[in-house]
């Protein structure tokens, strides 16, 4: 416990915020410590989690990716129309796939090769994915999910140990890109590139890969984030890329500890994160909050955990970057 | 004797419960040049850094004219007259030379053309060749560190503080350097120099404190000492081998292979239509001054930058014509370049010791594999950091978290691991300590010895004629001149790098 203390950092002290908040609900809030309940909570944010474990291998690599939502949008509703046009499931869920790593690959080569910072390449290809896929891939903005994907739905609703599907999809996704992470040349390069890209680069690691490779690994979490999301609800509206939704997916990732300098953090960070944010929203539903109020003090939390943060972390390692040691 | 302008009382810090300085006690006075030498690791930056505002300590005193102070900030620092020059990095490279020596002075920032006029005027007063219009990030090391002292000059600091000032600078500009030194002593400014070329701190100091392993061994006045008795106290033992012999002299390595051919390489305006080649076994030492394109050669031979794309010139590795673009190709066919420039492109800093070096072997293994081996991971870097001494709190210690001097090791390391056919050391000893130096002076004799073709880049004269078995000589973008070990004098070089 005390090297717990002693090595608080921005995730610990989520973690701890996340226990404290939980522990005060389950006292104050009838309904909340209930089996059902805690259930229902962790599928609500089963995709804005799965999302963020996807956002949070750019954020590693010191990038950051604006069209990950529009991306889950048109990819699984590009799906789901020519499901419905009468492709063969499996075959179309192949091309919505391959559309979303081509977004991926898009936003690698804009960032890689034509060198453009990824705030501005993902932004506009955000804009481009959500209007081009509009106007020429799908009918409305609103896919249903026929009766034609049969089983696939289950994948949204069904229970597997009485666990929802959503949450067993999340975690499955968690394990497989922290392993990739921690385990993978491609990973150790990730930190590296968001560590330092000169010296990564000069190390002989091949730079313009990686970043191509965790664009095409974001996208295509991206698309399983948005079959899970489409089968829990039965159609993919893609109005969801004009909503404050990647930026909510920001905020996990950033609150949970993966900095948005690079180079830091990791999958667990974003769990943290997800968690705490989670907890929060369904107690403030039980409390019957107005949404912008929730989004006041979600916004006034990450303001809360990066001053912690400051303050139990005093800045002499910091300050040790100001020059040579 | 007057009351000393700083002092400092049992001054502690600790980094995680291990004390990087211990109990330090010193005085520093006015217009006095005061040395603090030691091993890398043991101390110097950290003690210094106390006094400037950028590290707090753990416990004990400073007193700044008798009169406790405790600074939060280097600016705080700077408000009450004590400035430091760090190494290259607290300049804003987005902006002009002009701008960074006037931020924070919004007064004159808005009238421009004084503000390049008062800057110009600055540079000239301190002799430091520095267009004031020119962009901070086009700068090499030698300027940004010259727009560094000038900065301190002008918020008319009572005490400057300079941490490896010379480790960058060619020796005419180190020449400047010790000239200027003397007019901020004639003004009375109190000065704390670090460095680890004893010879100069010998002959630039006052008074000279020797720190081991955190801890207050000596302090002296300078003529009290001489050089074997610093590495005594700085070592704790006596060092036999003699620094910079001249042993090449007499054992020139013979020619091997032709590894490399450089012909009428170009590069931007750094490199002009330059020829050169490299051999395998044996140690090629190329000098030359600053814009000499001596880096800049070397490192479009490794990736790191593009030649011209017309008339760029032909590079053949081992018969092969080349052309990189990047530099993961170069290190996967055996080229490895040791930065000059650590911070920008030589460590990572939120890495542990073992995970920077596995990045480098990573990058070079041609493997398939796809995964990390966490076992070779720890093996490499015990190997290394037992090689190259690496010295550090504990092993998981970031990179960040080591002296200046090791992190230096890391970065070699780093290329070593690579097991690379052509090695390049661009100033590999800079910020290194006496013993280490000795060290790693060792490893490229033996890498040499092995067969490797090594390139040792240095401003350093000493440096290039004890180790080299074979001197080009830089000069305005283009190799002039190539020099035998047995034939090269200091003088012969030095006029083939300036004439
Ligand atoms: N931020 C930090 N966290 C942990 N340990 C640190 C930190 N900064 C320095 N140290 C440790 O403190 C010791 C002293 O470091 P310091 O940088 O003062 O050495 P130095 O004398 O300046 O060496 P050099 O000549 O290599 O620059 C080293 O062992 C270093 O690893
Ligand atoms: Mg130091």
């Amino acid at each position: 416990m005390r090297s717990f203390l002693h090595n608080l950092n921005q995730e610990r002290i989520v973690f701890l915020l996340f226990l404290a908040i939980f522990v005060a609900f389950s006292v104050i809030l009838p309904g909340f410590l209930n089996a059902n309940n805690l259930v229902l909570l962790l599928q609500g944010i089963s995709v804005l989690g799965i999302l963020g474990v996807g956002l949070c291998v750019v954020v590693i690599g010191r990038g950051i990716d604006l069209s990950m939502v529009a991306t889950m949008a048109l990819s699984v509703a590009w799906a789901l129309q020519l499901n419905i046009d009468g492709m063969n499931l499996y075959l179309a869920l192949a091309i919505g796939l391959g559309g979303a790593v081509l977004v991926g690959l898009a936003n690698g080569a804009l960032i890689a090769y034509a060198e453009i910072p990824p705030l501005f390449a993902t932004l506009a290809s955000g804009a481009c994915v959500y209007g081009f896929g509009r106007l020429a891939l799908i009918h409305s903005d609103l896919v249903y999910v026929t009766p034609a994907v049969g089983d696939l739905t289950l994948l949204g609703q069904g229970r597997f140990l009485s666990i929802p599907m959503p949450v067993i999809v999340f975690a499955v996704i968690a394990v497989i890109v922290g392993l990739v992470l921690r385990y993978t040349k491609f990973g150790r390069f990730t930190y590296a590139v968001g560590d330092n890209y000169a010296t990564a680069r000069v190390s002989g690691v091949p730079v313009r890969h990686v970043i191509l490779g965790q664009y095409v690994l974001t996208s295509t979490v991206a698309f399983v984030a948005g079959i899970t999301q489409a089968m829990a609800v039965s159609s993919m509206n893609t109005r969801i890329s004009d909503t404050l939704l990647i930026y909510e997916v920001i905020l996990v990732v950033v609150l949970g500890g993966v900095g948005l300098s690079g180079g830091r953090g990791g999958v667990r960070n974003v769990i943290v994160g997800t968690l705490l944010i989670g907890t929060f929203l369904n107690g403030m539903t039980i409390l019957d909050v107005q949404y912008t109020t929730q989004n006041a003090i979600k916004a006034l939390i990450l303001l809360i955990a990066i001053i912690a943060d400051t303050l139990v972390n005093p800045r002499d390692e910091q300050t040790a970057q100001h020059g040579d040691i | 004797m007057t009351r000393p302008l700083l002092e400092v009382k049992d001054l502690t810090k600790e980094y995680r419960g291990i004390p990087a300085i211990q109990n330090v006690s010193l005085t520093f006075e006015a217009g006095r040049v005061h040395s603090i030498l030691g091993e890398n690791g043991a101390g110097k930056s950290t003690l210094t850094k106390m006094i400037a505002g950028a590290v707090h300590p753990t416990r004990g005193e400073i007193l700044l004219d008798g009169e406790p102070i405790g600074f939060s900030s280097p600016g705080d620092a700077l408000r009450s007259g004590i400035a430091m020059v760090f190494q290259e990095t607290s300049l804003v490279p987005s902006l002009t030379v002009a701008q960074n020596l006037f931020l924070g002075d919004e007064k004159i920032f808005n009238r421009l053309r004084g503000l390049y006029i008062s800057a110009q005027q600055l540079l000239q007063s301190l002799n430091f060749p520095v267009d004031p219009g020119a962009l901070v990030s086009t700068l090499g090391s030698a300027q940004r560190q010259m727009v560094e002292i000038a900065r301190a000059v002008r918020k008319n600091a009572r005490m400057i503080i300079f941490d490896e000032p010379t480790a960058t600078l060619t020796p005419e500009e180190k020449q400047h350097f010790f000239d200027l030194l003397d007019r901020l002593k004639e003004r009375g400014v109190a000065i704390i120099f670090i460095s680890h070329a004893l010879e100069e701190a010998l002959a630039v100091s006052d008074t000279i404190t020797v720190l081991r392993d955190g801890e207050h061994v000596e302090t002296d006045i300078a003529t009290n000492f001489d050089r074997a008795k610093i590495i005594r106290d700085m070592v704790g033992r006596d060092l036999s081998s003699q620094l910079y012999d001249q042993e090449g002299k007499r054992r020139a390595r013979p020619y091997g292979e032709k590894i490399l051919s450089v012909q009428n390489l170009s590069m931007g305006r750094m490199v002009h239509n330059t020829s050169f080649s490299v051999y395998a076994g044996q140690i090629t030492g190329v000098f030359g001054l600053i814009g000499s394109g001596r880096t800049e050669s070397f490192k479009v031979v490794s990736g790191v930058v593009k030649r011209n794309f017309f008339h760029g010139g032909i590079i053949n590795l081992l018969g092969k014509a080349i052309r990189y673009r990047t530099p993961s190709p170069a290190v996967k066919d055996g080229i490895a370049y040791v930065t000059e420039d650590r911070k920008v492109e030589g460590i990572f800093e939120t890495m542990s010791i073992a995970e920077s070096i596995d990045i480098g072997a990573m990058a070079a293994s041609k493997h398939r594999s796809w995964f990390v081996n966490r076992r070779k991971m720890n093996e490499n870097a015990a190997h290394w950091s037992k090689t190259l001494s690496v010295r550090s709190i504990d092993n998981d210690a970031r990179v960040l978290e080591l002296s200046g001097g090791n992190q230096q090791k890391i970065v070699i390391a780093k290329a070593l691991v690579q097991n690379p056919r052509i090695i390049i050391f661009d100033e590999p000893t800079r910020g290194v300590d006496v013993g280490a130096i000795a060290e790693i002076h060792e490893v490229i004799k033996d890498l040499a010895n092995q067969g490797l073709a090594v390139v040792v880049i240095s401003s350093y004269l000493p440096e290039i004629l004890s180790i080299s078995d074979r001197i080009l000589v830089a000069r305005q973008g283009r190799v002039v001149e190539e020099f035998s070990a047995e034939e090269a004098d200091e003088e012969k070089i030095m006029y083939a790098a300036v004439h």
